[in-house]
């Protein structure tokens, strides 16, 4: 009810009015409504035809990669993502940072060649395939986490809500909608994973002032990385979404990737222990893209089996992974979910 | 029980032909919005969707059936989603074998069952329904606000959908189909789970989007009454057979006349009485149904009331309505049904919808 409804007469408050303002209880007034309280808007219903032009297949397109993707940042109109999920993606983010501070730390310490700090965070190629690659923390504690967290109900909740529909009746075509929660997946990801091994190899030069020199050194190990960092990101999504696509459940979809993740290296952990053979870690995705990871940077490889089986084993992963994918995307009903 | 209605059955059965699945019976002028020929679609080796062939014009066109008789299949047909395995049609001039995406650019459809993110405001729902069509974000907007007022959802726009009551659901789905002002909405069960409040708005709605908005509006329901307040014609669908199209006015002007007359103190005795008067009757419990054969009919009902010593406390000529269309159809067809709310609990062989 606004003031134009009703005036309140001489601005008097209630509590003036009730207990008085003035010297005596006399002078105290009511408050009178002077004009008539509104009954309220009478809905008249008007059919208001719209004659604009739909746009073409990438803007339909953008509208899921945004709506995904925006929702990270602000969930208001978007897709919402628990806060805790936001908190926790952030965490993620400015932990895979961390090098960063310790870089800029060293070049603020000096001495020779950057000193300790430098030796344990600066550019090399240990460091680059720590930084995407290493077991922990970031395969450990970060990466699977945050796949986890993002994939977890990007199309288990259509399932759940029924929301395929809203997609399918619409021009949007089953490779479209797989294809934009693919790449609005493997964005964040790559934001996450890609673009803090990018910060962190820019602030090593930015920091320590190095030259052309430097890059040139570094850069196809970094390279190396970056192509690493992207398998990464591309084997991960697809072996969430994949999982996302079988349930109904977010919980399901975040603990089956990280019981795939983490288990099928624990199997193989288990067996080399006991049978002193690598073998075993082609069917742990992260032991596969750690040992393509290692040859793309140029490490010594430290595992006994060929690289080629881990080329092979992740083809044959994500392979299955996107053909899982695809036919229950293609199970997604319009009528009937 | 239906011999007063014998006639009327003939007449229907002519224009029914379950043998070649030929229902077309357009008698309108207008060009047709909707046209199949001996659509087929088999679903492995079950047969769905048997040799439609159909010609719907614009206005409000109601789908019937039994579960399981290819409604779905139907609508999944003409929104070109799933391939047809014989026979052609178009919506809109666009073929729906290969057209599917113009189609439903041009189509506004609500889904039966929930469909809408429970954690979005209803504006950012309808919004991004726009968007997936193609429409500028900023348009989008401003129609959602527009279509959210239409259906009655003005002062709840900004409220999540996970606190909505059904009403408001149906009415927010009505408002995502109707985002971009599409030629033709198609609503599977519109009024499912609404109260006679949220019934009869969401009926009026419809109506007036089809008389207002000059749209065409194709809706499936298993309520008789929804389908006559909306539609001026009614598609049946039986075993994936389109059995009857037919506006629905012409349907009941077929029906026979008949007196209803409300009995007290012994009805079995006034049925009786009427019958050996030479009246078709058909009873339930107090209330008795004659066939009106001439003037006298009613001074006959009369008689046979003084004579059996029973009082007739109301008697008026009744009006048939599509129930009772959709019952004498049915039992043509072979179905052993009570009513249209039984068709609920019937699978006859066809795809789950």
């Amino acid at each position: 009810m606004t003031s134009d409804e009703i005036d309140i007469g001489g601005g008097q408050t209630r509590m003036e009015v009730a207990f008085g303002a003035g010297d005596s209880d006399s002078e105290a007034s009511a408050v009178v409504a002077k004009k008539d309280a509104s009954l309220g808007a009478i809905f008249n219903q008007n059919y208001r035809p719209w004659d604009g032009k739909l746009g073409p297949r990438w803007m339909r397109n953008y509208a899921i990669f945004r709506h995904h993707v925006y929702g990270l940042i602000t969930s208001k109109g978007h897709r919402n993502y628990h806060p805790m999920v936001r908190l926790l993606i952030g965490l993620i983010f400015l932990v895979s940072l961390s090098p960063v501070p310790m870089l800029f730390l060293a070049s603020l310490i000096g001495g020779e060649d950057g000193g300790f700090l430098n030796k344990m965070w600066g550019v090399n190629r240990y460091n680059l395939w720590g930084q995407v690659l290493g077991f922990f923390p970031r395969n450990l504690c970060l990466w699977p986490l945050l796949t986890a967290l993002v994939v977890g109900g990007m199309i288990s909740d259509d399932r759940q809500n029924g929301t395929s529909a809203l997609y399918f009746s619409r021009p949007v075509t089953r490779i479209d909608y797989t294809a934009m929660k693919f790449i609005s997946a493997a964005t964040i990801l790559g934001f996450v994973i890609v673009f803090s091994y990018f910060l962190y190899y820019t602030s090593a030069i930015v920091f320590r002032g190095e030259g052309w020199a430097f890059l040139a050194d570094t850069l196809p190990m970094f390279l190396g990385g970056v192509f690493a960092g992207l398998i990464l990101v591309f084997t991960y999504t697809s072996i969430g979404l994949s999982l996302s696509s079988i349930s109904q459940s977010r919980f399901f979809a975040a603990i089956g990737f990280l019981s795939i993740i983490f288990g099928s290296k624990l199997i193989a952990f288990l067996i080399e222990s006991q049978f002193k053979t690598t073998l075993l870690y082609v069917l742990s995705p992260y032991d596969c893209l750690a040992h393509i990871g290692q040859y793309l940077i140029g490490l010594p490889l430290n595992y006994e089996h060929p690289l080629s089986f881990s080329i092979v084993s992740i083809i044959m992963m994500n392979s299955a992974a996107i053909a899982l994918l695809v036919s229950r995307v293609s199970s997604l009903e319009v009528t009937r979910e | 029980m239906i011999g007063t209605l014998r006639g009327f059955i003939q007449v229907l059965w002519d224009n029914v032909d379950t043998v070649n699945g030929d229902a077309v019976m357009l008698d309108e002028q207008t060009a047709p919005v909707i046209a199949t020929k001996s659509l087929r679609k088999m679903y492995g080796p079950h047969l769905a969707l048997d040799d439609a062939t159909l010609e719907l014009p614009a206005g409000a066109i109601g789908i019937l059936g039994p579960n399981g008789a290819g409604k779905s299949t139907l609508f999944k047909c003409l929104l070109g989603l799933i391939g047809v395995t014989s026979g052609e049609g178009s919506v809109l001039g666009h073929d729906i074998r290969t057209e599917g995406d113009k189609i439903r650019s041009k189509i506004g459809y609500m889904p039966e069952y929930n469909s809408l993110d429970p954690g979005l405001f209803a504006i950012d729902q309808v919004r991004y329904c726009g968007e997936l069509l193609g429409m500028n974000s900023k348009i989008a907007m401003q129609r959602a606000h527009e279509v959210l007022e239409y259906v009655g959802l003005k002062e709840q726009r900004y409220r999540k959908i996970e606190t909505f009551s059904t009403g408001m659901i149906q009415a927010t789905k009505l408002a995502c189909a109707l985002v971009h002002d599409p030629e033709i909405l198609i609503c599977d069960e519109p009024t499912n789970g609404l109260d006679q409040r949220a019934r009869s708005f969401m009926l009026k709605t419809l109506r007036r989007t089809v008389k207002q908005g000059n749209r065409t509006v194709l809706m499936s329901s298993h309520v008789m009454d929804d389908v006559q307040e909306v539609c001026d014609r009614i598609v049946l669908i039986h075993k994936g057979r389109i059995v009857v199209h037919r506006s629905i006015g012409e349907l009941v002007s077929k029906v026979e006349r008949e007196i209803e007359i409300v009995v007290w103190g012994g009805a079995k005795k006034m049925d009786e009485a009427l019958s050996s008067k030479g009246l078709e009757t058909r009873r339930l419990g107090r209330v008795i149904r004659i066939k009106f054969e001439d003037d006298y009919t009613v001074n006959k009902i009369l008689e046979a009331a003084i004579s059996s010593g029973v009082q007739v406390r109301q008697l008026y000529e009744y009006e048939p309505d599509l129930e009772d269309v959709f019952l004498l159809i049915m039992e043509k067809l072979g179905s052993e049904i009570k009513g249209s709310s039984e068709l609920l609990a019937i699978r006859s062989g066809g795809e789950e919808e």
